[in-house]
């Protein structure tokens, strides 16, 4: 036993910044993101003899799924409210519009999020998103164009901007 | 604009990532939360979400009535050959899946951390269908309505009926938990977890909304503390936890009883002193004499108007298919459908295709 907690200690530090990132970009904010990443981590250690050896993606399995399935989403999604929308920003100012769109990420529902954060934080394909969230690829499409409406429709500054067929077949 | 609609992506998802504080005791709260999960795990309680309706009686002649046994009785004991019925094949979905005691999966979705898509029992044509339209679904145990979510559709609840062909959406409120169906699958009961406002809201299938305050300060719960239905739909119960009891995070809190409520009014009404927490309203058994509960150390069967435990059993989550016969799924391992005495004695094992071993799933009367 104390050989597994030791192995989980050390993986947990070696790795756990790096997971909650993901974790903070599926969940919003600090303590959301910690929350999930605690609970994720907590079933990787009760299976840790069988999945040591592959920890990293097991609990990034974890993450998306407890973000976009079950029920703990239903209680934790409405707590990154935007008050108002934002203003569309000055023409190049391309820092301000990231800042919007930024937060304007916060503000979409975890599958939308969950999609695009596999696609432009994990840099995964369509297929291997859609694969890690046990869904057909046209429905990552779909969330994707969904995801997208929003930001629009939050972020007007978008409007100018190119979309890449990448982005949403 | 100078940057394309990817990169601009691109770089908002990191900068939203790089919002994350160190976390530098990380390690030693997972481990803490991990003990926990495993210690949990290992008295049985993790069991597969049950949803079910009322008791049907048992076809199975091979089943024979079995006394109660004394209170003190001995550790459960697993009978070395139940019949064990085989998995159905690939092509499980043209027909339902039915389990011991004529019961039927009306419904499955992918576990948490694991991928696969859900399926629906259409109990009209017979056979099951995928479910890619919405984000989540909940059959109810009886009649045609599907309680589902759509991610698009933030704080509302949409009521399907799969014969009528239409869809209802409704906003019950806000920080509600787990919903559950009631009995006569016309109404769903959600937790109020709103910070200042506990108590529960009763959405029926007409979509009346009715909002019902309680006061956890006369009828305190710690710990897990989702209302429940009781057996008759007519209430809602409450665990009440024990003042006295040694409190612990590292163990479920004690508890003194269950409180019930009026579903339509909220007004209290009566009080069991159970030792733990009902699963659901099929934790009772059919004249109510007997419960099934979930002990601070492990599930156990215990009188109602007394609490006291008649013999323990392997699993909580259990619906009451029979006078002496329980159903429940076994959490771990081959995670079979077992068909029970009321000591824990396995009677019948039922597999699930391979498809859905790891799989949650809803269970109804056929």
């Amino acid at each position: 036993m104390a050989e597994v907690d030791g192995e989980f200690t050390a993986f947990v530090n070696e790795r756990g910044a790096a997971l909650l990132r993901v974790a903070y970009a599926l969940a919003g904010s600090q303590h959301a993101a910690e929350d999930l990443l605690q609970n994720a981590l907590a079933k990787a250690y009760v299976r840790w003899p069988r999945i040591h050896g592959d920890a990293e993606p097991y609990v990034k399995r974890i993450l998306y799924h407890d973000q976009v399935s079950g029920w703990r989403r239903r209680a934790r999604r409405a707590e990154v409210p935007v008050a108002e929308l934002p203003e569309r920003p000055a023409a190049g100012d391309d820092s301000d519009l990231r800042l919007l769109v930024r937060d304007a990420l916060r503000t979409l529902p975890p599958r939308q999020r969950a999609v695009l954060t596999l696609r432009y934080l994990e840099d995964l394909s369509v297929e291997q998103t859609a694969a890690l969230l046990g869904c057909r690829p046209g429905t990552v499409a779909s969330q994707s164009t969904k995801a997208l409406a929003r930001l629009r429709k939050l972020v007007p500054g978008l409007d100018g901007l190119t979309n890449r067929t990448e982005v949403t077949r | 604009m100078s940057t394309s609609l990817d990169e601009t992506l691109r770089t908002a998802v990191h900068d939203l990532a790089d919002g994350a504080a160190p976390a530098p005791d990380l390690a030693w709260r997972a481990l803490g939360r991990g003990r926990r999960l495993r210690r949990r795990r290992r008295v049985g309680t993790a069991a597969a979400a049950l949803v079910a309706v009322l008791a049907v009686a048992l076809p199975f002649v091979l089943l024979r009535p079995r006394p109660a046994p004394p209170p003190t009785a001995p550790p459960v004991t697993v009978d070395p050959s139940p019949v064990i019925r085989s998995a159905p094949g690939p092509n499980w979905a043209d027909g339902p899946l039915v389990l011991p005691g004529d019961w039927v999966v009306t419904g499955t979705r992918a576990r948490a951390g694991a991928a696969g898509p859900s399926y629906l029992l259409d109990r009209g044509r017979g056979r099951y269908y995928g479910n890619d339209r919405y984000d989540a679904v909940l059959p109810a145990p009886t009649g045609s309505l599907v309680a589902v979510w759509d991610d698009g559709r933030p704080r509302q609840v949409g009521l399907v009926d799969v014969v009528r062909g239409t869809t209802r959406w409704y906003e019950p409120g806000r920080a509600l938990g787990s919903p559950n169906w009631s009995p006569d699958g016309r109404s769903l009961l959600f937790t109020s977890n709103r910070v200042g406002h506990p108590g529960f809201v009763v959405l029926s299938a007409a979509g009346t909304v009715r909002s019902h305050a309680v006061d956890t300060g006369r009828y305190p719960c710690t710990d897990s503390c989702p209302f429940l239905w009781s057996r008759d739909g007519r209430e809602v119960l409450l665990p009440q936890t024990d003042p006295n009891g040694p409190r612990s995070e590292a163990v479920r809190h004690p508890r003194r009883g269950v409180q019930f409520f009026a579903a339509d009014s909220g007004r209290p009404t009566r009080f069991e002193p159970l030792p733990g927490d009902p699963a659901g309203p099929w934790a009772w058994s059919p004249d109510g004499r007997l419960v099934v509960v979930q002990g601070q150390k492990e599930p156990l069967l215990v009188e109602a108007a007394t609490g006291r435990v008649v013999n323990p059993l392997p699993v909580a989550d259990v619906v009451w298919v029979g006078d002496d016969r329980l159903l429940y799924r076994l959490p771990y391992g081959s995670r079979d459908f077992v068909l029970a005495d009321t000591t824990g004695r396995e009677l019948v094992r039922q597999p699930l295709p391979e498809d859905l071993a790891l799989a949650e799933v809803t269970i109804a009367p056929r």
